[in-house]
């Protein structure tokens, strides 16, 4: 265990100059929370195998969050109950506060459903692409959420804790396992590209972790798309740039050489060299000119730099959402460990979120079949590079939205019941953990819920980490990522 | 740990003792010491009376025996026993998440079944707590005797002291050598950066370095820490505690414009040395404690500095569950801020469960939370004059006589008014289920702009593109369910609708005019006026305002213009208005004629509903006799005079600080100083809620820790009693904590090195014996920071030299014991402020609004923080650090990437990393490359040859002049690429980024 607030000796051990310095790190820092000796193990992944809690089944993780809270009803969750019942007077059995009071009728899926694959699992129209992919992923209809506020819920489901002040479930990772690359970011996120979901960069913050297990963020479409990769002024050549580090590291050199015994000094020096191979691996992976076209219209890129109407639509979705999808995997193929991708923006005008008070038709359609384009090209990419089985999937959003209608054509908030699913290393595709109930308004089975710390758990055990065992303390209380909760989900487990 | 014991309530050991016989006195003995420890510790949390997880609880005798888990007598028929061991090479089946029992654990419940499973009649498990406030940081502070000792090192390191007393005895005590004095150059780097976050200038250091007073040290002690920007500096570490930002954080992250006069609050209470004890009675309680002044108010900004939900509280009304959440959470967070930051103690873990290390119980936790139960965090005035604050208690006084006034006229008229008045009211009554809303389209209706009174008159008109025949006009009123508006949502309290060829309406024809009294506002029946009229353009404008919270404004949803054959003219045609706020779908001009508005249950009843509605105001108006006219006219011009006056006072400034009456917003309404009710509430949850509270605090000084407060104490008497128990002298917890911090800042590790927990988890203090004397010294010494920075920076401590000593670290690596002096990374702030003063750029402007490192798009929604889009020249942003408008969920990149404090909890230590996005960020950030252009033209104004400029430079950043060999690479490089690109490397120094 590591109290990260009593680190800072003046004279930094082997350890806290490896842990402080950046990538690669975690590792030793793992290794000596369970109590093996931080010297005997190789900062690079590749000796972590020895000191995990057990063998993992995944290496990398990507996350993808619909901000907004998408509708497990119109997306996953199949129900022929609400078919049947569709236009009655809703009546949950019981008194139901909504967040905008929104208890319309009963409204079956704004799409039609149908079977897919072996497992003849039902999808809705709107994730038709996801229907080729459906055998490899693993279903959970019956997560609970604890409130129908987004910005509380939105940190739930990121860092495990409504709020603010917590690592992302991302920095946690980064921290446990360190980089698989030093020349990159261990932690990527790429946000949406019109703006942060709810809590901006506080989901994926390092919190009271090192500053090292942060996410990046990557937003392709910017003149930087990564902050001071480059220097951007007139003045700046390359000459300039390469004699400047060189001279720099001369008179670093010279003043560390003078002062023994502080091995931040050479890390430091050590951090400079480390930025100089990231200016050159870095532009490269987000480089996608090279990808043969048949991989762009995969991820749904055909129409690369379109102009598009102002109406929200399939094309301009499945662009962006593609993109990120591609970058990702390129990303994942160089050594990232865990990217995160978001889908929506906070609640601005016009909505270009999942948030679909109004109308779920027009939002949702859109948002969903340009996210099933890009997320099921990336699940058969991965699969026919061999990288599936080691990469871990986790589609997620806030909450879930209600069975009976909002206005017409919208439906409210839902933190009783929604869905996530999980795909690739080590779970078991093809099979649903956990129902809802005939509406979709709460779980079947009500005392048994799956909860976010499950999810949490269970990603941190097939990375092979015992979730009640990675702890850090901060003022007084040892920190988990699963709080005091969560177990390991063995029916998705392959 | 080991020695907590749980105890139990001995009054109940008592009671049952009494009735016993010998043999159950030890049973229940071994029952309550034995057995009762392992099943509060493995079983309790999950199998309590409350929660009976899997349909079993063992609290009480009758729930055991009930679950048939336990056969008394027979260990190995026991269903209990069974989950318990493990089976087949398997863990045991339970306790799920957490170890299994030992096997004495196990060994010792086989013997409670098999001998019968004793279980003391009435006796209910207790939850488990810990009782004991026998911890170091609880027990009374010790005057403690300074070292005598022989000084071996005292050419080296004389005792200037008490510190040097302690330090040097635990030094030797350790076989341990101090280290000999940092040079003046070095010494004189190491103080500016302490004290003022800023470098001393090259020339600075001259002065210092070849000064011939022997008192040159302390003299620049004295100079620095009557400098403002050493309240610049430190007052940053206090506001790094207490979670200070300008925005709320949460969903959309909205602006706080005016939490900045806290932040100048803090520097300036730094600046003036306030005695500490008034710096925390000022941030608890000062409006109570120290009514009339600017501080009283402005401290309690504290309470409000950290994140707030604007959703959980301005779009859920408290009487939802998520609205009771989120003010629960953000008292939580109150509390927590004010437990941690003044006694450093982690109370924050006992809402859920009693804290499992520290003598903090559940009912101790929400009995904190009922001292902070009535207040909220909002804006409030303050620095109001006293002339002013007493003119409008009078005029306030006034105006309310006058509307008692006005209300009794009415009263009477009303009475008046007669049967016929009372049997229309008993119509509508009868008619109004039928007038509510049964449907609303997503688009509302027009919506004026807000205005800033009632009386500004504000018009919608419609043109209906050519003159035709009108024979009646129809307004149909908005619906809307935000924050509680309802039905008849910006229906104007006085209006007209006019007609007319002219679009300037010069002359126009009158169709109705409701311009003479107020009309009553009719939910959503629409108002018709008819009357055979010809003309292009038609004219509603509203007189008299609709009043929402306090912004007038008038709105509506629809405007029909119907012909004699029932057409309605106005469908979707232009619609042009004085004001409007374009919101679609809801709100827009062009819905005005969209043909869409809300209807009710029953269109033709609810007419008949307004009609007795109109019936009975106008029974009113008929009984109001000239004479009362008159005296209304007249009461109500006095009263709107007043109004007017009151409306004119200046309001003194706002502070964003705790508030019990403030601006409604929405759903969050001010309590008006009546505090919630608060009951603990079992595991935490909003919905299971449990005993009574009393305001309170831990049970240290007190036993049971509640305040004696009168039956009719106020919600202040409430803080107040808070705030005096925190700095109560014998209160050891206080003193200890904030001594213990500044020498943390000084030193770069406290001596207790977990500075926001002094209790069982937190780490045990180094020096305690230096921690108690520093304690009383300041404690007793008018708590003044400034007497307690002096005494370290002048100590022989202080002023050692960095330098590495072998023997020593072989024996403390990590210095805990001070054998020399820490060499430490600046931090974010001192990078950002130093590259601004070396490059010529840094404005010493005080005080005021932060400003922008980033460009603000959509304030009014959700604020957008653009920091890719700033002007890094913007001579705005170029004041020190401490003044940036801190952005609490999208903080700046730059500053986050320097390990700069997370606004979003509290930051009693900066982390020190070094990474290569940091390495990245030094080199490439914009703001860094502009600055590196400014510092050449800085350079360029020195009249000095080439090669002296680039010394000088150099010695800017490191501190002194570069050696032959560094001037000539140093020269050559800039030669070559020239001094913007120098700069730029000089920023990324070692010796800048480091100081010794």
């Amino acid at each position: 265990m590591s109290d990260l607030t009593t680190t800072r000796p003046s004279t930094p051990t082997r350890r806290e100059f490896l842990w402080n310095s950046g990538g690669g790190l975690g590792g030793i820092a793992l290794a000596s929370m369970l109590g093996a000796d931080p010297l005997e193990v190789s900062a690079k992944s590749g000796a972590l195998g020895g000191v995990l809690h057990h063998p993992p089944k995944a290496k990398r993780v990507i996350q993808l969050f619909m901000s907004g809270a998408a509708s497990h009803l119109d997306l996953w969750d199949h129900k022929p109950w609400l078919v049947e019942h569709h236009g009655e007077p809703s009546d949950f059995g019981e008194k139901v506060e909504l967040f905008q009071n929104g208890a319309g009728p009963w409204t079956k899926s704004y799409f039609q459903f149908r079977p897919y694959g072996e497992s003849g699992k039902h999808l809705s129209d709107a994730v038709k692409p996801l229907g080729e992919v459906v055998d490899d992923i693993a279903f959970i209809h019956n997560l609970v959420g604890k409130t129908g506020v987004h910005s509380q819920a939105t940190y739930l489901q990121a860092t495990g804790f409504q709020r603010p002040g917590f690592p992302g479930m991302g920095s946690w990772i980064s921290y446990a396992l360190g980089s698989i690359n030093d020349n990159l970011p261990t932690f990527v996120v790429l946000p949406d590209h019109r703006g942060y979901a709810s809590n901006g960069p506080k989901n994926w913050g390092s919190a009271f972790l090192p500053a090292s297990s942060q996410g990046t963020t990557i937003f392709p479409q910017r003149e930087n798309p990564i902050e001071n990769l480059i220097a951007r002024a007139k003045y700046v050549t390359k000459a300039a740039d390469q004699n400047g580090l060189q001279l720099l590291n001369r008179i670093n050199k010279g003043y560390a050489d003078k002062r023994p015994g502080d091995s931040r000094l050479d890390a430091r020096i050590e951090s400079y060299e480390l930025a100089a191979r990231m200016q050159l691996s870095a532009p490269e992976v987000l480089d996608i000119t090279q990808e043969p076209a048949c991989i762009k219209k995969m991820y749904g890129l055909e129409n690369e730099g379109a102009t598009y109407g102002p109406d929200i639509n399939v094309p301009e979705e499945a662009e962006y959402f593609g993109r990120k999808c591609l970058i990702a995997r390129r990303l994942l193929e160089k050594g990232v460990r865990f990217v995160q991708i978001w889908s929506g923006n906070d609640n601005g005008f016009p909505r270009r979120n999942w948030d679909s008070h109004e109308d779920i038709k027009r939002d949702h359609g859109p948002l969903a079949e340009g996210m099933a384009i890009g997320t099921a090209a990336l699940i058969k990419d991965l699969k026919q590079r061999d990288m599936l089985k080691d990469t871990l999937i986790l589609w997620t959003t806030e909450f879930g939205r209600m069975p009976s209608s909002q206005g017409s054509k919208g439906r409210d908030h839902n933190p009783f019941v929604f869905t996530n699913w999980l795909c690739g290393g080590g779970i078991r595709g093809g099979v649903t953990a956990g129902e809802s109930d005939q509406w979709g308004f709460k779980p079947l089975d009500r005392d048994n819920p799956t909860q976010v710390y499950d999810i949490h758990a269970t990603m941190l055990h097939l990375l092979g980490i015992d979730h009640t065992r990675l702890t850090v303390r901060n003022n007084g209380i040892d920190r988990r990522l699963t709080d005091v909760h969560g177990h390991v989900i063995e029916d998705i487990l392959a | 740990m080991n020695a907590i014991r749980i105890q139990i309530k001995a009054s109940l050991v008592l009671a049952v003792c009494l009735a016993a016989s010998a043999v159950s006195v030890a049973q229940d003995q071994s029952f309550e010491q034995e057995v009762v420890p392992i099943l509060q510790q493995h079983c309790f949390s999950c199998h309590n009376s409350d929660d009976h997880k899997g349909d079993f609880a063992l609290q009480t005798k009758s729930e055991l025996l009930e679950s048939g888990y336990v056969e008394p007598g027979d260990a190995d028929g026991s269903h209990l026993l069974t989950v318990l061991r493990p089976a087949d090479g398997k863990p045991p089946a339970m306790p799920k998440d957490s170890p299994p029992l030992t096997k004495s654990e196990i060994e010792t419940l086989e013997k409670w079944i098999t001998e019968g499973a004793h279980w003391p009649d009435g006796f209910v498990i207790p939850e488990p707590a810990i009782t004991s406030t026998d911890w170091w940081s609880w027990n009374p502070i010790v005057r403690q005797e300074i070292p005598q000792l022989e000084n071996p090192y005292s050419a080296r390191f004389p005792l200037e002291n008490a510190v040097d007393a302690f330090i040097l005895s635990k030094l030797i005590e350790k076989g341990l050598e101090p280290s000999a004095p940092a040079d003046r150059r070095v010494l004189i780097r190491r103080v500016y950066y302490d004290l003022l976050g800023l470098p001393p200038t090259p020339e600075q250091i001259e002065a210092f370095v070849e000064s011939s007073d022997p008192m040159a040290y302390e003299h620049l002690i004295d100079d620095l820490l009557a400098s403002p920007a050493y309240g610049e500096r430190w007052a940053r570490h206090w506001l790094d505690i207490v979670k200070y930002a300008d925005t709320a954080g949460y969903d959309k992250d909205k602006l706080r414009p005016n939490a900045w006069p806290y932040r100048d609050y803090v520097i300036k209470s730094f600046n003036q040395d306030k005695p500490y004890a008034r710096f925390v009675r000022e941030q608890l309680a000062g409006d109570q404690l120290f009514p009339g002044t600017e501080d009283g108010i402005l401290g309690l900004g504290f309470v409000a500095a950290g994140p707030w939900d604007f959703i959980g509280h301005v779009e859920v009304p408290e009487t939802k569950i998520d609205g009771r959440i989120a003010r629960y959470i953000d008292r939580d967070e109150m509390v927590t801020n004010a437990m941690n930051t003044f006694v450093s103690t982690t109370v924050q873990c006992a809402r859920c469960h009693n804290h499992k290390f520290d003598a903090v119980t559940q009912q101790h936790y929400y009995n904190l939370q009922s001292v902070f139960a009535a207040v909220d965090k909002a804006e409030r005035s303050y620095g109001v004059d006293p002339k002013v604050a007493a003119r409008r208690q009078e005029l306030e006084s006034k105006i309310k006589e006058s509307t008692t006034q006005l209300a009794a006229i009415q009263k009477k008229i009303e009475e008046e008014a007669g049967p016929a008045y009372t049997e229309a009211l008993t119509k509508a009554n009868e008619l109004a289920a039928f007038a509510v809303l049964a449907h609303r389209d997503d688009a509302y209706g027009f919506h004026s702009a807000m205005q800033n009174a009632t009386s500004v008159a504000q018009w919608a008109q419609v043109d209906l593109g050519e003159s035709k025949a009108i024979s009646e006009i129809r307004l149909h009123p908005c619906s809307d369910d935000f924050g509680g508006i309802g039905n008849g949502f910006g229906f104007p309290v006085r209006f007209k609708l006019e007609v007319s060829d002219d679009p300037e309406f010069k002359t126009a024809t009158l169709v109705a005019d409701q311009t003479a009294d107020d009309y009553p506002n009719l939910g959503i029946a629409y108002y018709a006026a008819a009357k055979d009229v010809t003309g292009r353009y038609i004219r509603l404008t509203a007189t008299k305002l609709y009043d929402r919270n306090g912004s007038p404004m008038f709105a509506m949803s629809e405007l029909q213009a119907l012909s004699a054959e029932g057409t309605n003219l106005a469908l979707n045609k232009v619609v042009s208005s004085s004001t409007s706020i374009e919101a679609p779908a809801r709100w827009a001009r062009k819905n005005l004629t969209d043909g869409k508005w809300p209807t009710p249950k029953d269109v033709a009843k609810t007419q008949q509903w307004a009609e007795s509605m109109v019936a009975a105001a106008q029974l009113v108006v008929n009984a109001n006799t000239p004479e009362r006219r008159k005296q209304t006219q007249s009461l109500t011009a006095r009263k709107a005079a007043m109004e007017k006056e009151l409306a004119g006072l200046p309001t003194g400034r706002m502070v964003f600080a705790a508030a019990t009456e403030f601006k409604v917003q929405g759903s969050f309404k001010p309590t008006m100083g009546k505090p919630r009710t608060i009951k603990v509430l079992h595991r935490g949850d909003i919905l299971q809620e449990r005993q009574e509270t009393q305001p309170g605090t831990i049970p240290l000084l007190e036993e049971d820790g509640v305040f004696s407060l009168d039956d009719g104490h106020t919600e202040g008497d409430r803080r107040v009693a808070f705030a005096e128990w925190v700095v109560r002298k014998d209160q050891p917890l206080t003193w200890r904590s904030i001594v213990n911090r500044i020498w943390q800042y000084h030193f770069g590790q406290g001596i207790v090195s977990t500075p926001n927990d002094l209790g069982r988890m937190g780490q045990l203090p180094t020096h305690p014996e230096l921690l108690d004397w520093l304690a009383l010294e300041f404690r007793d010494q008018g708590q003044s920071f400034k007497h307690l920075h002096r005494l370290i920076l002048l100590s022989s401590t202080y002023r050692q030299s960095s330098a590495h000593h072998e023997e020593n670290s072989q024996i403390d690596s990590s210095n805990q014991f001070l054998w020399r002096m820490n060499r430490r990374k600046l931090s974010a702030e001192e990078i950002r402020d130093s590259v601004l003063q070396v490059s010529g750029r840094l404005s010493n402007q005080m005080g005021g609004p932060g400003y922008y490192l980033f460009k603000l798009e959509h304030p009014q929604h959700s604020p957008h923080y653009e920091y890719h889009l700033h002007d890094p020249n913007d001579v705005m942003s170029h004041r020190r650090s401490v003044y940036r408008f801190i952005v609490r969920s999208q903080p700046d990149p730059f500053m986050t990437i320097l390990d700069c404090a997370d606004s979003s909890k509290s930051t009693p230590q900066r982390v020190e990393t070094l990474t290569s996005i940091q390495a990245l960020a030094l080199l490439n950030n914009k703001f860094n490359l502009a600055m590196a252009e400014h510092f050449a033209t800085d350079l360029m104004t020195l009249e000095l040859p080439e090669q002296q400029r680039i010394e000088v430079a150099f010695a800017r950043l490191a501190g002194r002049q570069p050696n032959q060999e560094e001037s000539a690479q140093l020269a050559a490089y800039a030669r070559e690429h020239g001094l913007a690109n120098l700069c730029r490397v000089l920023y990324n120094l070692h010796e800048f980024v480091f100081v010794e």
